[in-house]
């Protein structure tokens, strides 16, 4: 059994730790022990999400482990449960005598994880998340939309360029007023960028995950040869600038933080997971306490 | 003679790439049914946010087909908000793209328009009659290749029509205008 991870809070920075540590891709046990831990954000919920599906895609299942109730009960009522119920298995396995899942899109601060199919999955998803901005969140009206639109251009990418795999979303509203802000978690175990966008003999040679990283990110590149087709990170990117959020792309082995305050992007080798996460961090310009509001939320 | 597609039927917040491929199918439908020299109008009215994939999809698809496919028609959009213009703007402008909005019966360019082509279209769409290459060469002050290849550009763009017109002296020559 792996030793406590030493992590407390999982987020889509300390996951990369979490897989150095245990990379259940690697060797026979396919345990991803997350004793210790005691906040999860959406980002990592998603990307665990993809860890336990492109495990299973193996042929293996995967055993997370927890050792706190309360982490349990988020898990179960961040829909996180349900989502990796077919294809994972937890210890202990949490008390079966309440059905979380009834509780479903009632909190309007969280939209648990979803399974994100098809096209036709996401218009009411993004309808529910342009409300919520709005009427709950006070979000002014062209803000929510531009979250809306960017969160719709990147979940498509998760099933325009795959086959027979999902994607999965998930975000948690944090703080009040001002100093409120989102983070969202998209995340598929697909095919990654490097593959995808090799599949277009005009892109340019790709030699690694975060080289493909930074080639998906510039407009008009894509896997097809479709003028009309490559926008999608670019207005992501567009979209986080504006409002000063930071976003973080991981393919493969590879990811990039871009601080859109400072426009700029940090790369980093990571332990290869399949597929492409994206975590959005929205509303930090006005929520610049956002380490403390975090921090209250444990 | 124009035909509308009433936007706001398929929904106030429109999203996805797949969407608009259904609503373009009825698009196409429309201009199957038109005359050169007739009009296409997405009727934005009531719509409060695209995504840019729907516009790439919707409104890029349809634009960059439209001078091969359905020559001499034209593409207009009407009664987009601020919000929806600005996301339509720069889905053009990302793609390269220039389309024609209508806004209190006038016609005004989105996209990355060059000066010079905004101001030949302006004349053109201003005026009454039909003009002829060398009736703009006097009225924009530059020479004819000039204006040849400017008329070029915007015809390519389905933003004016091409039309064979016959002078006063009955030379036969071609007269470009711009939707009514």
């Amino acid at each position: 059994m792996h030793p406590e991870t030493s992590i407390v809070k999982l987020d889509s920075i300390s996951f990369d730790k979490l897989m150095a540590q245990q990379d259940p891709f690697q060797g026979e046990e396919c345990r991803i022990d997350l004793s210790g831990v005691r906040m999860i954000t959406p980002a990592a919920l998603v990307q665990l999400a993809v860890v336990c599906y492109a495990l299973e895609e193996k042929a293996r299942q995967p055993i997370i482990i927890l050792d706190d109730s309360s982490v349990s009960t988020y898990l179960a009522r961040a829909g996180f449960l349900a989502a990796v119920r077919p294809v994972a298995h937890i210890e202990p396995p949490l008390f079966a005598g309440f059905d979380y899942e009834r509780l479903r899109g009632s909190n309007p601060m969280l939209i648990e994880v979803s399974k994100i199919e098809t096209g036709s999955d996401l218009p009411p998803l993004l309808d529910h998340i342009v409300s919520v901005l709005r009427k709950r969140l006070k979000y002014p009206k062209y803000d929510a939309f531009d979250v809306a639109t960017a969160i719709s251009e990147v979940c498509q990418n998760t099933f325009d360029h795959n086959h027979e795999t999902c994607g999965f979303i998930a975000m948690q509203g944090y703080g009040k007023g001002s100093k409120r802000f989102l983070e969202i978690g998209v995340g598929d175990y697909g095919n990654g960028l490097a593959e995808t966008l090799r599949r277009n003999p005009k892109n340019p040679e790709i030699a690694s995950d975060i080289e493909a990283i930074g080639v998906a990110t510039k407009l008009g590149t894509s896997e097809h040869d479709d003028p009309t087709r490559g926008t999608g990170l670019y207005h992501l990117l567009e979209i986080t600038y504006k409002h000063e959020g930071a976003v973080q792309i991981r393919s493969g082995a590879g990811k990039v933080r871009y601080r859109m305050d400072k426009r700029q992007g940090w790369t980093f080798s990571v332990p290869y997971v399949p597929g492409v996460q994206i975590a959005l961090d929205l509303g930090t310009k006005s929520g610049r306490n956002r380490k403390k509001i975090l921090d209250s939320a444990k | 003679m124009e035909r509308r597609l009433l936007l706001v039927n398929h929904g106030k917040q429109l999203w996805t790439r797949e969407r608009a491929r259904e609503i373009r199918t009825e698009l196409i439908k429309i201009f199957e049914g038109l005359q050169p020299g007739e009009a296409g109008v997405i009727d934005c009215k009531g719509v409060e946010v695209f995504d840019y994939s729907f516009a790439n999809e919707l409104f890029g698809k349809t634009l960059l087909s439209l001078s091969r496919e359905y020559p001499e028609r034209f593409l207009l959009v009407e009664n987009l908000t601020d919000y929806t213009r600005e996301n339509l703007s720069k889905a053009l402008e990302s793609l390269g793209l220039i389309m024609i909005e209508r806004k209190a019966n006038k016609l005004a360019l989105l996209g990355r328009v060059h000066p010079a082509d905004l101001e030949t279209f302006n004349v053109i769409a201003a005026s009454r009659e039909p003009l002829t290459a060398v009736a703009l060469k006097g009225k924009l002050g530059i020479n004819l290749t000039a204006v040849n290849e400017r008329l070029s550009k915007l015809t390519g763009l389905a933003l004016i029509r091409r039309q064979m017109g016959v002078s006063g002296a009955g030379r036969q020559h071609y007269t470009y205008l711009a939707p009514a």
